[in-house]
This record gives C-alpha cells, sequence and structure tokens, in this order.
C-alpha cells in the first residue's frame, strides 16, 4: 500500500483536538506541523505545491451537492456528491482539478466531518422513499487520505446504518485496510478507477498501479464490499482497444461478477481551461494526441463517431465479462445512448438500476 | 554555460512577438533542433503568440502520439509538399493548419472524406447541398436547397428524392456513427 506523505501540515488554530486532527498526528507524529491558516504558496508550479501540504480546516457551507455531471442535455444517473476533502495527492495527467483548484495552495481535509453527517442524515429521513447513492470521490481520491485520516471509520458505520443509501467510495489507490476492518451492511460500494494499463503507468502519476488496484478490489469483495469499476476516462491512445481488453480481462479474472455493483464508461472531456492548464505543465502526456474537438458544450472529446466506436468496442467486453451488471454512460447525450445501447433511459431509471445493482 | 543560439534566437524573436511566458516556456522545454524548426516557421510567416501556439499544440500532439520529434512531423507530407508552394503568408498558413489537421485527424479526415465521396455520388445539382455537424459531432444531416426559379426548385427536389434511394444516402449515416 502506498501511503502519501505530506512535507507539511497546517491545522487551523481551533481544531487541533478533532478526530480528523488527532489521527493525522498519530499517524504522523514527525511531519512538521503550523496551528494556522495555510498561506499562499510561492512555488512556481503551486498545483504541484499544492500537492505536498496537508491542511485540516472546517468545511464552511453546504456539504451535499448535486452531481456536476447532470448537466442538461446528458443522461444523468443522479448521484450526489460529498467533499469531506479537496483536492488529490495524486497527479493525473488528465484531472479537471488543473483547472478547478488551479491556485489551491493545499490538499484539504475538513475536521467537521460530523456536520456533513448530520446533514446527510437529514437529507435521508427527510426522504425515506428514496434510495440515495451518495459518492465522496468527487474533488478528492476517496481512499487516497483514509491511513491518516482514518475518515472511513466515520463514514461506513453512518452508511451502514442508513436503509435508503448507499455510499460510493471511488478511489485509485489500495489504500483498504480501514475498510477491512469494518462492517458495510452492504451500504457501501468500492470502486476504481481504471483505464488501460499503457494509461494507468504513464498518465496516473502516484497512484496505485492497475494490478494493484485489482488486488485491492477482491481484497474488499471477500471482506463483504460491493465494488464498482469506471472506465473514465476512456482514451484513444495507440492500441486502445487491446488495452481496454486487457483490462477488463485483469477485472474479471479477480473478482466475483455478481458481487459488482456497477461499472461506467465515460470518454475523456476536457475544458479549453484544463487543455491551456496541461500543456502549461511540464509533463509530456500522449493523452492529447487522441483525436480531440471541441462539442456543443466547449469541451473537447474524441470526435462522436470514434467516441462510439470506443464505447461500443469497451461495451463489449463488458458484456461478455460482466453479462449481468448494470453499466452506464457518464456525461454522454440521449443520442449516444441510443447509438452505442439501442436506448434512452430517463435519469431515474438508470439510478433505479444502479441502485438495484447495489443492493 | 553559455546559452544555445537557436534559445536566444527563440527568446528574441518571443520577445519581439510580445508572447506570454507559458507559451514562450513551452518553446523553450523542446529539443534544441524542434525549437529550431518552429523558429525557421515563426519567422517565414511572422507567426503571432495564437497563431504559433496553434502549430506548436498540433505539431506536439502528433509527435507524441507517433514518437516522433516536431521536426519529423514538419518533413512529412502533405506539410513538406506545402511548404514548398509559393503562396503569401496568409495562404501558407491556412494550407499548413489543413495539412497539420490531416496529420492530426487521421480518422476524423477520412470520415470526412469518405462523406464527400458518398455525397459525390449522390449526383446532387449545385442547389442542393448537404451540410454536416462541425467536426462530425453529431449525426444531424441538414440539407439546404438554393432556387432562383420554380423549375430549379422541382430539379432539386427530384434530386433528393432520387438520393433518397441511393444506398449511398444510408452510408453517410453509418459513417456519422462511425459504423465499421
Amino acid at each position: 500500500m502506498r501511503q502519501w506523505r505530506p512535507e507539511q501540515i497546517w491545522i487551523s488554530p481551533g481544531e487541533e483536538a478533532t478526530p480528523i486532527a488527532r489521527r493525522v498526528r498519530a499517524a504522523l507524529p514527525d511531519v512538521p506541523r503550523v496551528t494556522a491558516e495555510v498561506g499562499e504558496s510561492s512555488a512556481a508550479d503551486r498545483f504541484s505545491a499544492g500537492k505536498r501540504r496537508l491542511v485540516l480546516q472546517r468545511h464552511r457551507g453546504s456539504w451535499l451537492q448535486h452531481c456536476p455531471a447532470g448537466t442538461a442535455g446528458l443522461v444523468c444517473c443522479n448521484y450526489l456528491v460529498v467533499n469531506f476533502a479537496s483536492n488529490c495527492p495524486y497527479d493525473c495527467s488528465y484531472c479537471f482539478l488543473q483547472e478547478y483548484i488551479a491556485n489551491n495552495p493545499a490538499i484539504k481535509a475538513f475536521t467537521n466531518i460530523d456536520d456533513g453527517l448530520a446533514e446527510i442524515a437529514t437529507v435521508l429521513r427527510a426522504h425515506p422513499q428514496r434510495d440515495f447513492r451518495i459518492g465522496t470521490g468527487e474533488l478528492a481520491d476517496s481512499l487516497a487520505l483514509d491511513p491518516i485520516t482514518g475518515l472511513t471509520s466515520d463514514l461506513v458505520p453512518f452508511f451502514a446504518a442508513h436503509r435508503n443509501v448507499t455510499l460510493e467510495l471511488k478511489t485509485k489507490s489500495d489504500c483498504i485496510d480501514n475498510l477491512l476492518r469494518l462492517d458495510p451492511q452492504n451500504r457501501v460500494v468500492v470502486s476504481w478507477s481504471v483505464n488501460a494499463p499503457t494509461i494507468c503507468a504513464n498518465d496516473e502519476t502516484g497512484t496505485a498501479s492497475l494490478s494493484e488496484r485489482i488486488a485491492a478490489a477482491r481484497r474488499v469483495q471477500a471482506a463483504g464490499y460491493r465494488v464498482g469499476f469506471h472506465f473514465d476516462p476512456l482514451i484513444e491512445h495507440p492500441g486502445w482497444a487491446e488495452g481496454y481488453r486487457e483490462t477488463v480481462a485483469m477485472i474479471a479474472a479477480a473478482v466475483d461478477p455478481r458481487r459488482v455493483a456497477w461499472i461506467s464508461l465515460g470518454s475523456l472531456r476536457l475544458s479549453p481551461g484544463l487543455l491551456t492548464a496541461m500543456r502549461a505543465r511540464p509533463t509530456t502526456t500522449q493523452v492529447l494526441s487522441g483525436e480531440l474537438v471541441p462539442g456543443p458544450d466547449g469541451k473537447a472529446r474524441v470526435w462522436r463517431g470514434l467516441r462510439m466506436q470506443m464505447y461500443r468496442t469497451v461495451e463489449g467486453y463488458l458484456r461478455e465479462a460482466f453479462p449481468n451488471v448494470p453499466s452506464y454512460l457518464c456525461m454522454e447525450p440521449a443520442g449516444v445512448w441510443q447509438h452505442v445501447r439501442g436506448e434512452v433511459p430517463s435519469d431515474r431509471e438508470v439510478a433505479q438500476r444502479l441502485v438495484a445493482g447495489a443492493l | 554555460m553559455p546559452e544555445h543560439p537557436t534559445t536566444t534566437a527563440v527568446h528574441a524573436y518571443a520577445t519581439a512577438r510580445h508572447f506570454s511566458t507559458a507559451t514562450r516556456e513551452r518553446w523553450l522545454r523542446l529539443a534544441p533542433g524542434d525549437q529550431a524548426v518552429l523558429l525557421r516557421l515563426a519567422e517565414r510567416l511572422r507567426l503571432g503568440e495564437n497563431q504559433f501556439r496553434d502549430f506548436l499544440d498540433c505539431s506536439e500532439d502528433i509527435a507524441g502520439r507517433d514518437g516522433c520529434t516536431i521536426g519529423e512531423v514538419w518533413a512529412r507530407e502533405p506539410i513538406a509538399t506545402t511548404l514548398a508552394r509559393d503562396l503569401g503568408r496568409n495562404q501558407m498558413i491556412a494550407a499548413l493548419r489543413a495539412a497539420l489537421r490531416l496529420l492530426r485527424f487521421p480518422q476524423l479526415a477520412a470520415a470526412n472524406a469518405r462523406l464527400a465521396e458518398l455525397v459525390s455520388q449522390l449526383h446532387l445539382p449545385a442547389g442542393v447541398r448537404l451540410h454536416f455537424p462541425l467536426h462530425l459531432e453529431g449525426d444531424e444531416v441538414r440539407v439546404e436547397l438554393h432556387s432562383r426559379s420554380a423549375a430549379a426548385l422541382r430539379e432539386c427536389t427530384a434530386a433528393v428524392q432520387r438520393a433518397l434511394e441511393n444506398p449511398a444516402l444510408d452510408e453517410v449515416f453509418r459513417t456519422l456513427e462511425h459504423t465499421p
């Protein structure tokens, strides 16, 4: 297991005694700590420098939000997101955080977790007939910080105690040791973002290798969790079809398909700002070499015909290996669903299938 | 250590043209040979920053995908032939963009060429035009009729009617879906 280690920890005044701060101090006793609000970074590459500093502070404002992928005109899966951290220790070449939090001076882990859980509990109680899916992996990897924050020891018991919600922990790590000690009561899906082996190796800096991720999936399945896989972003690169076939085969050889909750496919999508940020960084990536063109929403994607061919190809591999596992396309319009899958389900239908897959 | 002469020249060009620091740094990160190829191009065509960045983006993407240098990209066809043509500055820039695009988007270019070939098989008169979505990012085909008389309009609609029976029309829609 690769445990991320910051170079410096900043703790907001007044937050030193919170459970998160206590656990971080215990896990990293020798990392220099400052009790103060974090200052601006003076590093030339502020985005990279920010990934070496950990800030523990309160979250202000609302916790629970609709997934931003639910843009008008796209088929959506009615997913909710909650951010217990912001920024990620990993440095994937295509990550939207390079634009979204470009000037963020650090990785932030929020200390007032109880406030977030209380807000979620209120929503769950207010809608007892609705089945919710809530994920923590939007602005941060769900598990990368877990060895030092122990956040899952707060989250898993909370979600295990509620009957109308499934928590999704989405990760590129193999930081699952805490999870193995907890009982998810079938309310937690641990999912892995996966890619073709060459993309995992070259473009997902700092993450667990593909085989480490799959080995971790196997272990959490054995410990009672359902698992999920996100082939997102699908990236057009030389040999992409063979690469994705290999990834599907590796997963199929390792996990029990009956305990796979869902699998998603999503194409690489890059806003103009993200494209600029990626090109400005002193790293090389083949990701930008795909046949990316701007779409109606301004984001660059592989042009539609090729994108659909990629979806059909990977879906074909998945149907063969996981014939009974629900799958969906992320951030695609009805036309693409129709051409790729021969159906255009409503948002509610997609959500219902995924809830069923999680149970 | 003294600066490489090309690096000095790149600095001078970027300064004279008020290039942003980000663009200048990207240029200077290239190998000296690649810096020089782009410098010759920039000087010959008096490229402004946006034009230069377009060429840099495109040639970097091609080189990254094909595992070659930017210099090798600019020595390839159809770029080499385009560079040898006797064109004015603006025409040359446009022609180079088109040539680079063929290398940068080979499958999209092939789909566009295939669509053009299929449209020619429909034998439509000049008054009937088919429009495809920009970058083929969609499956909607727009048919435009132009006419200055009722007779000409009848001729156009008759041609469209004949095209409806032509298998090439079905192939047009299959090509938009990139269905083999």
